[in-house]
């Protein structure tokens, strides 16, 4: 695993940044109970409001239902029909008066009669009370509101209920002229009169002060969270000890071992990439390549297996390595393929490797070494040389003869692969080998499974194997056996071989980014704008993201190729 | 992409050889040999080694393949199949047995099936040469075409639709274009003795890009052939069957 280049990552210990989380999800979490604590005691502040409310309405509105029916009625029996007494007769007025005697004994609850054009000009509805005036109005279905209003600085829990006028209420409200002489001397003939029956009379409310109680719960949230907070600080204090005891002392002492290894290589700045583990991560990446390398037998004495000297590795594959070798008596040189240790002991990725070493043991074709013999896990190959295609192609195209030249052989190849009922899976640019006589050499089938026996990839239920860089999109999406993805591969190697450059970057992305790159890939003049159109198209066939648009036979793909060697060249120039 | 189809060598080595020489100027890709390599002929382990050497060519496994194994018992088959049969074995190397043995009874190429004699029933070695087992074999396999060999006879049978066929008997060479959607059973015939009374041996290279079904007869040394036959002390009634192609 790779870490990130210096300078990427903020330099901090493991300590500071333990405490720095620990205190963030302390507070925060101090934070959010007291705000639970606010809210819940809010809620259960405002359901009682709002039960007190509603109940001292219903009690007015009784009190006016009696006025009305039964108060108001036996008045003109016993007094005559032109009779108007308001203390006797008026709603509102008995309403407002009982209500005015109730506020004397609990000044909390305010209770109001509001109208737009009142008899009685105290009674005239405010700004609030105009607005829900209207709000009544938009819809006669709306008989009922509560809600929390602020008036001189104050938060009241208001419910309010509308009152619509009956017929019986037009005596006094209609006519100014008609209306009883009683009414008209006390309030006047301006206000109260010209309405009918249905209008919207005025919004009875009660008001209860809620300011206070809110506070209270305020103050009980900041209060609990002033505790949690003296709380989550000792916590933090004892486990910042305890953090301290059993693991950064610790791995102060591992760490202190590592920094010793490293004495010899001087600060490699594996100190200043992170925190104490990301130290210790580098180091251990560190000692993983000192441990393979020793084993490549790069930087110790050579290696033995049997009679073979193993000395500098060639290329790693998908579950070997391909070192280069000698045989002790004839001095032969030779290739030695060499399961990697957690292939060979991993059952499953071990029957990959022996399908791997049965491919070589019977295959044949000029472009893959011919097997020598067998050492129990280890095949003795004939010598591999040159270089990779990878290395031969980095950053400019193969000239346009040895293209045509190297993908001749490599379209034959995987046409015999292919044909053997064989699907290789993983053609990568590192395990094709050019030697000086441009012949091409494939070192590794590490992920290559026939038709005639199950894939213990697809058994195990694994996911995509091998670089997804160079995977097709259906292997990606852990599609394994069809052979067309082999001509995908062949595609990007065309690609590769033609521009000197790959259309992705290697960067770490998800299978999901990796599968919009497969889809959206750049053309190949992008990199060399000499390109011929043909040889273009060829590459962008071949690297069709939907598999039935792609070439469907390895020989379709060189046919075609072939004929852009007959008929000539690849490219007018070789701009790059 | 051409892919040459052949089956039935039956250890003719005249035959084969013929054959081989007349598809390498025909810009064959890839090979498929539909079984029966040997049985009848004088040449088993020759012929053998040929296709084996024959470049990326796979082979499927026939009835007489088998039977020279002992997989099956050659007791069932007619007197002269089952005198050859018996004869052959004797004829073959120990590494050209192992390699019968690891040949499959069936192989699926993208939309392709093969096999020597029938899908459903691989071992059982029916003819598919009527309407009721075209039926049976196109519902065995879900690819459009069926490549079959066994009975001698090239033969295309298209299905029409879901219970009717159409039989067409191929004689001579000629191309096929198959371009239509429909459904076929091609049998490419036999090299080493075919039986619809043209003596001379048959193959077929299908073209998947154009779609064009191409068969081939190609004629060969019979008189050598009988005489090797002869020579071996097989059945004489085989190298008159070579002469009259029945």
């Amino acid at each position: 695993m790779k870490t990130k280049p210096h300078g990427q990552r903020e330099t901090t210990n493991l300590k500071q940044r333990f405490l720095l989380w620990s205190a963030l999800i302390l507070i925060g979490g101090g934070l959010l109970l007291s705000a639970l604590s606010y809210w819940n005691t809010r809620r259960l502040l405002m359901a009682d409001a709002m039960t007190k409310s509603e109940v001292i309405l219903r009690e007015v509105e009784a009190i006016r239902s009696y006025v009305k029916e039964e108060l108001r009625p036996k008045m003109y029996e016993l007094h005559g029909k032109d009779t108007f007494i308001s203390e006797a007769m008026s709603t509102t007025y008995i309403s407002i008066n009982i209500m005015e005697r109730f506020a004397m004994t609990m000044p909390h609850y305010t209770y109001r009669r509001a109208s737009l054009n009142p008899h009685n000009p105290r009674n005239l509805a405010d700004p609030f009370e105009e607005e829900m005036f209207d709000w009544f109005e938009e819809d006669s279905t709306r008989l009922f509101w509560q809600g929390i209003v602020k008036k001189n600085g104050d938060a009241f829990f208001v419910s309010m209920v509308p009152d619509y006028f009956e017929s019986s209420c037009i005596r006094c409200h209609g006519s100014a002229e008609k209306a009883p002489k009683e009414l008209t001397d006390r309030y006047g003939m301006d206000g109260g009169f010209r309405f009918k029956a249905g209008d919207l009379a005025g919004i009875n409310s009660v008001a209860i002060p809620v300011s206070e109680p809110l506070r209270e719960a305020w103050q009980g949230s900041l209060v609990l969270f002033g505790m949690t907070l003296s709380g989550s600080l000792l916590l933090l204090w004892l486990l910042t000890l305890l953090f301290q005891r059993l693991v950064i002392e610790r791995l102060g002492v591992m760490l202190s071992l590592v920094a010793q290894k490293g004495k010899g290589k001087g600060k490699s700045g594996m100190a200043t990439i992170g925190d104490e583990l990301d130290v210790l991560h580098a180091s251990l990446g560190s000692l993983r390549s000192y441990v393979r390398s020793a084993r490549k037998g790069s930087s110790l004495q050579p290696n033995f297996i049997g009679d073979y000297v193993v000395n500098t590795p060639i290329a790693a594959g998908a579950m070997s390595w391909m070192y280069n070798g000698r045989a002790i008596e004839s001095d032969e040189k030779v290739s030695l393929k060499i399961g990697f240790d957690e292939v060979l002991q991993n059952p499953l990725y071990r029957s990959c490797f022996e399908t791997e070493l049965h491919l070589f043991e019977t295959l044949t074709h000029p472009c893959l070494p011919l097997l020598q013999e067998r050492v129990e896990d280890v095949l003795v190959l004939t010598e591999v040389r040159g270089r990779s295609l990878y290395h031969l192609c980095n950053k400019d195209p193969l000239d346009d003869t040895l293209l045509l030249h190297v993908f001749s052989q490599l379209c034959d190849l995987v046409a015999s692969i292919h044909a053997a009922g064989i699907v290789h899976h993983d053609l990568r640019p590192q395990i094709l080998m050019l030697d000086e006589k441009q012949q091409v050499s494939l070192i590794d089938m590490g992920l290559a499974v026939s038709d005639q026996q199950q894939d213990p990839i697809v058994a195990a239920g694994l996911g995509p194997q091998g670089d997804l860089l160079y995977l097709a999109p259906e292997q990606i999406q852990g599609k394994r056996g069809d052979p067309r993805s082999d001509i995908y591969g062949l595609g990007l190697l065309l690609y590769l071989a033609a521009t000197g450059h790959l259309p992705f970057t290697q960067k770490r992305r998800s299978t999901q980014k990796w599968m919009q790159h497969k889809e959206q890939i750049d053309t190949p003049r992008i990199y060399r704008s000499g390109l011929s159109p043909s040889l273009e198209q060829i590459i962008i066939k071949a690297l069709s993201y939907d598999i039935n648009k792609r070439y469907q036979w390895v020989e379709d793909l060189w046919e075609e190729l072939d004929t852009i060697k007959r008929t000539g060249g690849i490219a007018g120039s070789t701009n790059t | 992409m051409r892919l040459m189809v052949f089956s039935d060598v039956h250890g003719n080595l005249e035959a084969l050889q013929s054959v081989l020489a007349d598809a390498a100027k025909r810009n064959v890709h890839r090979s498929i040999f539909l079984g029966d390599l040997v049985g009848y002929g004088p040449y088993p382990d020759e012929c053998i080694e040929l296709v084996r050497n024959v470049k990326n060519c796979r082979c499927i496994a026939g009835n007489h393949d088998v039977a020279a194994l002992w997989e099956t018992s050659p007791y069932g088959m007619s007197e002269s199949a089952k005198e050859a049969i018996l004869w052959t074995m004797g004829q073959l190397s120990d590494e050209n047995k192992k390699y019968l043995a690891g040949l499959p009874d069936r192989l699926d190429l993208f939309n392709m099936t093969f096999v020597h004699a029938n899908p459903y029933n691989p071992r059982g070695w029916r003819y598919v040469m009527d309407r009721k087992y075209a039926l049976r074999s196109f519902a065995a396999t879900r690819c459009r075409y069926l490549f079959i060999g066994h009975s001698h006879r090239p033969l295309i049978i298209t299905r029409k639709h879901f219970f009717s066929t159409d039989l067409y008997a191929v004689s001579g060479s000629q191309e096929i274009v198959v371009k239509d959607k429909k459904r076929r059973i091609v049998n490419c015939g036999s090299v080493g003795q075919p039986r619809d009374k043209d003596p001379r041996s048959c193959y077929l290279i299908f073209d998947i890009g154009k779609q064009v079904l191409e068969f081939y007869r190609v004629g060969y040394d019979i008189e050598k052939t009988t005489q090797a036959i002869c020579s071996a002390g097989l059945p004489l009634t085989l190298g008159r069957r070579l002469l009259k192609g029945t």
